[in-house]
């Protein structure tokens, strides 16, 4: 058939099936906005750390980069620029800081490089030239960091810089045009000099970057080996971005299972609406055969349906994922930006529009053709005479829905890694189990009601066991069932890994009562060293009993930046005791004490394939020889943590510089004014600020929310969309009947009892999917958090929460069934003259 | 034209023994005829239409079309036989809901790849003749049920078919609108010289019928078509 009949013959269709054609546009839409949306999360979130590593490295190939924030003597510049092969290499000193403005503070990368390269390296490198900051002691900032902490070209701003403020100036600001979409990237720029004066750091450099003449590559990697001479990395030089995606694994994996879920449930929604036309899909295609279409013709056919379906839905998804993607998925995840660059612009790739089309045309492709196999597939004389098995398939089903569970069982046990496969087998097993589920309560329900005057229940069973209405009442019932599963799944392993959160972080700052501290967001890990400073004045604060170091800082650990941590030696917990995974604390503690030993993340461990006792050696500045004393969890830090003795760490990182100090009171003294008097003591050294542990812990479990509410967000998207889903494929399924229920007033069934009837089926078939859901998401939960526990070491408390399966059935059951009642109602006053006519 | 040859087909039933459908049916409809075929429920008339219209293929025995031997093409094959050489007029008035009575009409000729303007141009006479002209931009909806018989029957028509199976072609219409149905149909496959095979359990077709033949427990017996409108008229 030509292209030209099958475009009007679909145009002449449309007519009569417009709303249910725009209820799948919605549900494949809902689908493909929340893939799209998620999928532009997380390549933002990798993206922009890429860019800013590109912004300043261009092309170059290798990076030469210091161990610890120290950095190293910049006389290495004139070794590596001699190094044979190399063609160019770019001097930098890069420093987290707080920028400070009137309107407020953002933590942003100060970077600082020589303007003599400037030609050599990325555009904000580049920038330079535009700036003319080459000639000014000034930064250039870009525009919306400005704007929003307050500055202004050629005006001052204050830098908070570990232990010091600082006041740098302002040289220009930085627009799109200038350095095109690094403009949202956390940075200030200036030249190297004015950097390392402003950072205290003159003569230091934090790395280099190198580019390689044709075909040196390997030559001028040897060389920097040699000169690095174990005490620097080299790497390449856009590593960090390697880091990062590391890091924010956990971040982008669980938003993509989530979003995949939800797809799922918008997918639902769509075949749900796509089912209302089957009948008339049905006889068409019984027509199209009996009049000589062959099966392909009719595919083509029906192909274009869902073409023009899943082009118009991909379209309004993209539309819709973009405005998600603007307001549900912007949050960045806050616990990240402690380690990484993590700039607030939106990166949509090719990839994320193919991936999130792909599966609109997919979902429309399977929605329109797959109710339809048996008819256009199977002869003629079968496809329309006999009806399907349906018993036989449903016995098939549910034995391979068995199956699936228990390779579920296997994964959650055996290999907890491969929980995403987990998570696909339980979902597979909730859908293949739901037919015989749904058969075994109808069959519960009938025998019940026969202690029962009425015909309404009698009614209900009826209708739900017809085959008319069988694939309807299943595609409607599995999508109460994979909402519920998504929701229950999704926020019980959220709340199991924010009550494992919380105990840590209450455990992390029980030891001091008050923390004397870099401030500043960017801090939080307490990972900004400073300077020795007297303690004197604090000791002698009215009420404070100790004032000891904490040392702790951020170390590239092969491919991931690990937290490092010593506590000080009369710490009386230096392990967080919920947080041990292997061991015994008090040896552990004992060991750490006596120097040589390290407590290490179990996903650490398990990479470097290390067991309790073993050596390895940790690459900081100067390598340390650690024997492993204890396995811990990931402190809340996805990459991992080592914690050291206080001794070791200074001896390893060639420095005692502390990054906080720990003051323990005296019991009973009053901890705000103690904060006050320990500030005033500061005066002198006011670069430095005073926690409270409980504003301490406030501030890090706000951190931690930050990052999960995402999931809570998309886990009530959820659920609205499965109640719209449900309460509109069961209305659409019930206004269809008004001929049938016509014809049941002609034989004598009252208004009441009919309107009780679809009620019942209602509440049994809505019922019957949202319990089987929320019994599945609970072992989703224990999946769930079982994988975060164990790949990726989060702190998770587990447990099966109950009271959010129960409220997200009652919700989604109750929401939808009252919602059908209006529908109801109307479909059972139809009138009984309807019956007789034509 | 066409000529069934000592057809046999059984139908599994359950675990248990076949059920013979047809059994050793030969039948003969010769270009511009109407043959009748009679038979209560389940008597095997469908089976025999879907034999011929190569919907299933007989046990034993053959069914030829101008010589050709319809019962062993394939899938693809048969679709195509039906396309261009067969009319099937269905009991089912299930046109393509939203679509006019020009689309409807014209659908198996847009299927052979012809414009929709060119299906249309040649499917108006056919239209004209069946007394839809008034009726053209009308869709399914809201057409009568003779109407919609009469677009069925414009359809089955519309590639000038060499055979045209009739299955209860009157099954939902009352008499007088079964009766100039079944009129149009034998007037117009007269003139075109096409096969008509008719299955009617309506007495009133053989009037219309140049044979008539009753088929029973799967054997085809014939009778004069003036002994089956006797029966009409005394009904």
């Amino acid at each position: 058939m030509k292209l030209s009949n099958i475009v009007r013959l679909y145009r002449v269709r449309l007519r009569t099936r417009l709303v249910q054609e725009l209820f799948a546009v919605l549900g494949i839409a809902v689908g493909v906005a929340l893939l799209f949306a998620s999928q532009v999360a997380s390549t933002s979130l990798d993206g922009s750390v890429r860019q800013i590593t590109t912004g300043i490295v261009g092309q170059m190939r290798f990076q030469l980069v210091a161990r610890a924030p120290e950095g190293f003597d910049q006389r290495l510049l004139g070794d590596v620029v001699r190094l044979p092969g190399v063609r160019n290499a770019i001097p930098v000193l890069e420093e987290r800081v707080n920028m400070v403005g009137h309107r407020g503070a953002a933590t942003v990368d100060l970077l600082g490089t020589d303007p003599r390269f400037a030609g050599l390296g990325g555009p904000l490198v580049r920038s330079f030239a535009y700036a003319r900051l080459a000639e000014l002691s000034a930064l250039a900032v870009p525009a919306p960091i400005a704007q929003a902490v307050g500055v202004s070209s050629l005006r001052p701003v204050q830098l908070q810089i570990g232990a010091h403020v600082q006041t740098a100036l302002v040289g220009t600001t930085l627009s799109a045009g200038d350095i095109g979409a690094l403009v949202d990237s956390p940075i200030a720029v200036g030249p190297l000099r004015y950097i390392q004066h402003l950072t205290g750091m003159s003569g230091r450099l934090t790395s280099i970057f190198v580019d390689c003449r044709p075909g040196a590559d390997a030559l001028v990697l040897a060389g920097l080996t040699r000169l690095a001479a174990g005490s620097l990395n080299v790497r390449p030089a856009d590593f960090d971005a390697t880091l990062f995606s590391q890091a924010a694994g956990p971040t982008n994996q669980s938003t993509l299972l989530f979003a995949t879920i939800s797809a799922l449930v918008g997918f639902l929604f769509a075949f749900n609406a796509m089912l209302l036309t089957v009948p008339q899909r049905r006889n068409l295609v019984e027509d199209l055969r009996l009049d000589g279409f062959s099966a392909w013709m009719i595919v083509r056919f029906l192909l274009f349906d869902a073409l023009v379906l899943g082009v118009i839905a991909s379209l309004a998804g993209l539309l819709l994922g973009d405005v998600l993607s603007l307001g549900l998925f912007d949050a960045n995840p806050g616990y990240l930006s402690l380690g990484f660059p993590v700039g607030s612009q939106r990166i949509v790739t090719w990839q994320s529009v193919a991936i999130a089309v792909g599966g609109g045309m997919a979902a429309a492709c399977i929605g329109v053709l797959a109710p339809l196999k048996r008819e256009i597939s199977s002869p003629l004389a079968i496809a329309f005479t006999t009806p399907p098995r349906i018993k036989g398939r449903r016995v098939w089903a549910f034995a391979i829905g068995l199956a699936c569970l228990l390779a579920t069982t296997a994964i959650l046990f055996a290999a907890p890694r491969a929980a995403i496969a987990g998570i696909v087998s339980l979902i597979a097993a909730l859908l293949l189990l739901l037919p015989a589920t749904l058969a075994g309560v109808l069959a519960a329900f009938d025998r019940l009601r026969r202690a029962f005057s009425g015909v309404s229940p009698y009614l209900a069973v009826i209708e739900l066991r017809s085959n008319a209405n069988s694939a309807r009442a299943l595609a409607i019932a599995a999508t109460g069932a994979i909402a519920v599963f998504g929701s229950v799944a999704i926020e019980g392993a959220h709340r199991n890994l924010q009550q494992g959160l919380d105990h840590l972080v209450h455990q992390l700052n029980a030891p001091a009562d008050l923390w004397v501290i870099p401030p500043g967001a960017q801090n939080l890990l307490a990972t900004t060293p400073f300077h020795t400073i007297s303690t004197s004045a604090i000791a002698r604060v009215s009420g404070v009993t100790a004032v000891e170091p904490l040392r702790a800082s951020l170390l590239d650990y092969e491919s991931r930046r690990v937290w490092v941590l010593a506590p000080p030696d009369g710490a009386p917990d230096p392990i967080p005791p919920s947080q041990l995974v292997s061991g015994n604390l008090a040896t552990a503690a004992a060991r750490l004490h006596a120097g040589g030993w390290a407590v290490i993340s179990q996903a650490l461990a398990s990479e470097h394939h290390l067991r309790i006792g073993q050596s390895f050696q940790l690459p900081s500045p100067r390598i340390g020889t650690f024997r492993v004393a204890a396995l811990i969890t990931n402190l809340g830090w996805p990459p991992g943590a080592v914690i050291l003795g206080s001794a070791d760490y200074a001896r390893a990182w060639r420095s005692g510089n502390p990054s906080a100090y720990y003051v323990r009171l005296a019991p009973g003294t009053a901890t705000a004014q103690a904060r006050l008097a320990v500030q005033r003591a500061l005066a002198r050294q006011s670069g430095l600020g005073v926690e409270t542990s409980a504003q301490r812990e406030r501030r890090q479990r706000s951190a931690s929310r930050q990052g999960l509410q995402r999931l809570t967000e998309i886990s009530s998207l959820v659920l609205i969309a499965a109640v719209m889903a449900m309460a509109a494929a069961m209305g659409s399924m019930i206004l269809q009947r008004r001929r049938h229920l016509a014809d049941m007033k002609v034989d004598g069934f009252r208004r009441g009892e009919l309107w009780r009837a679809l009620l019942l089926e209602s509440a049994l078939l809505l019922g019957t999917g949202c319990s089987l859901g929320a019994g599945f998401g609970i072992y989703g939960q224990l999946l769930l958090s079982h994988a975060l526990a164990t790949v990726t070491g989060f702190p998770v408390v587990f447990s099966a929460d109950a009271s959010t399966a129960l409220s997200s059935f009652l919700i989604v059951t109750a929401v939808a069934v009252a919602i059908v009642a209006i529908p109801g109602h109307l479909a059972a006053r139809v009138r009984p003259a309807i019956s007789l006519q034509d | 034209m066409l000529d069934v040859r000592e057809v046999v087909k059984h139908y599994p039933v359950g675990d248990g023994e076949p059920v013979l459908a047809i059994d050793r049916v030969s039948l003969t409809v010769a270009p511009g005829e109407l043959v009748a075929l009679y038979g209560p429920s389940g008597s095997g008339k469908t089976t025999l239409l879907m034999l011929i219209a190569a919907l299933l293929r007989p046990d034993s025995g053959a069914v030829f079309i101008d010589g050709r031997d319809v019962s062993r093409l394939s899938d693809r094959e048969g679709a195509r036989y039906r396309l261009v050489e067969l009319g099937f007029v269905r009991q089912s008035l299930t046109l393509i809901p939203g679509a006019s009575v020009l689309d409807n009409a014209s659908l198996k000729l847009m299927g052979m790849d012809l414009s929709a303007g060119e299906a249309h141009r040649r499917v108006m006479p056919l239209i004209e003749r069946l007394g839809l002209g008034a009726r053209l931009g009308h869709s399914s909806e809201q057409l009568s049920m003779g109407e919609r018989q009469r677009v069925m029957v414009a359809r089955a028509l519309s590639t000038d078919p060499k055979l045209l199976l009739a299955d209860e072609p009157t099954g939902n219409l009352d008499s007088t609108r079964g009766d100039e149905v079944l009129s149009l149909l034998a007037e117009i496959c007269r003139e075109r010289r096409a096969a008509v095979l008719l299955v009617t359990h309506d007495p009133r077709a053989a009037m219309h019928a140049d044979r008539v033949h009753t088929l029973r427990d799967g054997r085809l017996v014939e009778h004069r078509p003036d002994q089956m409108a006797a029966s009409a008229g005394a009904e």
